[in-house]
């Protein structure tokens, strides 16, 4: 996929968690097979340790961990969560389901 | 920008009752708080569970502290280091942990040097790292211990094992130490030039082949075949034995094999040290000093036999006791004279002149009354007390009753190189001395002049009467059928 094509289709997602706590580690396995099955090589995700630096929390305004941003496409769409709905993922990501 | 602004607009409360519901759902485990210092993470319940896990298998001591500096928490490792369970611990005071010095909390960050006092009274070098946290409002340290003892006996090794390497460097032996299987584990720079190949790795007896240097000790090596000598080396001490190594490099060296337990901390031994100190020199010097001390006596007794033959020989022909004293000390005098030319030119031999103008100096051969012609000859060292025992005999003579007695009279000296050289004709000739009747011998010292020059010179001496004074000639060989270095014997019997 070129940088161009990632503009227009991809799927660019930031992944807050904290540390290794177990709704974290399942949130970023839930995303991982959700990623892989939606929307395969078609996305990027970026995982944000906040216990490593809590002030990052502030750039999305973060309140609960885990929590899923979608940055790209717009709009910005957030999930509070482990994910573990994976329809309801679906539909806060706006994927169609295949 | 105006959609994204009314979707941020309607986002707080679409978030504020997500967030709540994940929460009440159990699909959060940590929420982020405004604190005083930033956003600060607080767990849900269970969230830190794998840090838990974590905290209790790791290798260091880990404690918590509240403000008061009272122990809140410790991990199992704290336990096995300080030798207290978990609830001895919980509740006691930080400072109760350590003998002498408590940490301090280090504004680097770095590690403290701390003792731990250990249940059974002993104390444990630890270093001490330790932060000041606040967790949701109140003021914690968290401290980690890490277990010193090990780092420093790693430390100890590697120095004994530095200052073991630097002896074996030093040392003037070549020293290896075997394993129990007699392998080399290690060898000194000396030993690594002695041996025929690298040593360590290699069994003693493939690097270091061995033959006994006495034939009692060839039967102490026979005993054991190549591998038990290898095992007896490995195992046993052994003392001094004289050994030389089967390698043309090392031919005609002799060495002294010594070895010794290697014993471990337990007093077990597990292997040995095993030198091999070469001591070809101090064989050779021993062996010289025992030859010059062999020389020596028999020099020795030499000089006795003939002080002892010129002693019997003057008491026979001294007509009063003031006549012999004179008599022997002058022929003691003369041996003498002999024997510090000899010394003087280290037993190799001296000129005919140079012996002349030495003997004959108390004759006044300086003062031209004695002169001396002929080619240079140089005399071996058995040569050197006879003639000058001849030579000290006419001069005595000459100036009792020849012409040195007389205060015109002169001896003339000279003397001619015969039969290649190998034999030398040398004539004294006294002039200007009283007039000698015929057949006046007058209680010379023909006898000794006779028997030194045939028996010490093996030669002839043949002594004329001559009216006008003595001619005294001698012939005898230069060069000796025996050895030449051989000592002179006797000057008045054969040795």
């Amino acid at each position: 996929m070129t940088a161009a094509s990632m503009e227009r289709d991809g799927y660019n997602l930031r992944l807050y968690v904290a540390g290794q706590t177990p709704k974290s580690l399942a949130a970023l396995a839930n995303l991982k097979k959700l990623c892989e099955t939606h929307l395969p090589g078609r996305y990027t995700i970026e995982v944000i340790d906040l216990m490593k630096d809590p002030a990052l929390a502030q750039r999305d305004q973060i309140v609960a961990i885990p929590t899923l941003i979608r940055q790209l496409p717009e709009p910005l769409k957030r999930i509070i969560g482990d994910l573990s709905n994976a329809e309801k993922v679906l539909v806060g990501l706006d994927i169609a389901p295949s | 920008m105006a959609a994204k602004d009314a979707i941020q607009a309607a986002r707080p409360r679409n978030e504020a009752e997500e967030t709540v519901e994940a929460i009440h759902r159990g699909s959060v485990d940590a929420v982020v708080v405004q604190g005083p210092t930033g956003p600060q993470i607080i767990m849900l319940q269970g969230a830190d569970a794998p840090y838990h896990v974590l905290v209790e298998r790791m290798s260091d001591g880990a404690l918590t502290l509240d403000a008061d500096g009272s122990i809140v928490y410790v991990n199992s490792r704290l336990c096995a280091l300080t030798g207290l369970g978990a609830q001895q611990l919980v509740g006691r005071s930080f400072a109760s942990l350590f003998a002498g010095e408590l940490p301090q909390q280090r504004t680097d960050d770095a590690q403290s040097d701390a003792q731990l006092r250990r249940a059974d009274g002993s104390d444990l070098p630890v270093s001490v790292w330790m932060r000041q946290m606040a967790m949701g409002g109140v003021v914690a340290t968290l401290v980690t211990l890490t277990d010193m003892s090990i780092v420093r006996r790693a430390e100890e090794v590697a120095t004994a094992e530095r200052f073991a390497r630097s002896i074996l460097e030093q040392a003037t032996d070549a020293v290896v130490v075997l394993a129990l299987d007699g392998r080399i584990t290690h060898a000194s720079w000396v030993a690594e030039q002695l041996a025929e190949r690298a040593p360590v790795g290699q069994l003693f007896s493939e690097v270091f082949p061995l033959d006994a240097q006495s034939a009692s000790q060839q039967g102490t090596l026979r005993r054991f075949s190549r591998e038990s000598l290898d095992q007896a080396l490995a195992t046993k001490p052994f003392h001094g034995v004289e050994v030389a190594l089967r390698d043309a490099r090392m031919s005609g060296r002799s060495f002294l094999l010594s070895g010794g337990p290697l014993v471990n901390d337990a007093k077990d031994a597990v292997g040995s040290i095993v030198t091999l100190t070469d001591i070809t020199e101090r064989k050779r010097a021993e062996e010289q000093q025992t030859m010059l001390v062999a020389e020596l006596n028999h020099r020795v007794k030499n000089i006795l036999a003939i002080v002892q033959s010129v002693a019997g020989q003057t008491l026979r022909t001294s007509p009063s006791l003031p006549a012999f004293n004179k008599a022997f000390s002058g022929r003691i005098q003369a041996v003498s004279i002999a024997h510090d030319i000899l010394t003087q030119t280290r037993w190799i031999g001296i000129g005919l002149n140079e012996l002349l103008t030495t003997v004959l100096a108390p004759y006044g051969v300086g003062e031209g009354r004695i002169t001396s012609d002929g080619p240079p000859v140089l005399l071996e060292a058995r040569l050197v007390l006879p003639l000058s025992m001849v030579l000290h005999e006419l001069a005595t003579n000459a100036s009792k009753y020849g012409a040195l007695s007389a205060p015109l009279g002169r001896v003339t000296i000279s003397w001619t190189l015969r039969d290649d050289r190998h034999k030398l004709e040398l004539v004294w000739l006294e002039r200007g001395g009283p007039m000698i009747e015929a057949g006046g011998a007058r209680g010379f010292g023909t006898t000794l002049i006779d028997r030194v020059v045939r028996f010490d010179l093996d030669g002839e001496a043949k002594l004329a009467f001559e009216p006008q004074g003595i001619r005294c000639t001698l012939i005898f060989a230069l060069t000796a059928e025996t050895t030449p270095e051989q000592l002179p014997g006797s000057a008045v019997q054969p040795d």
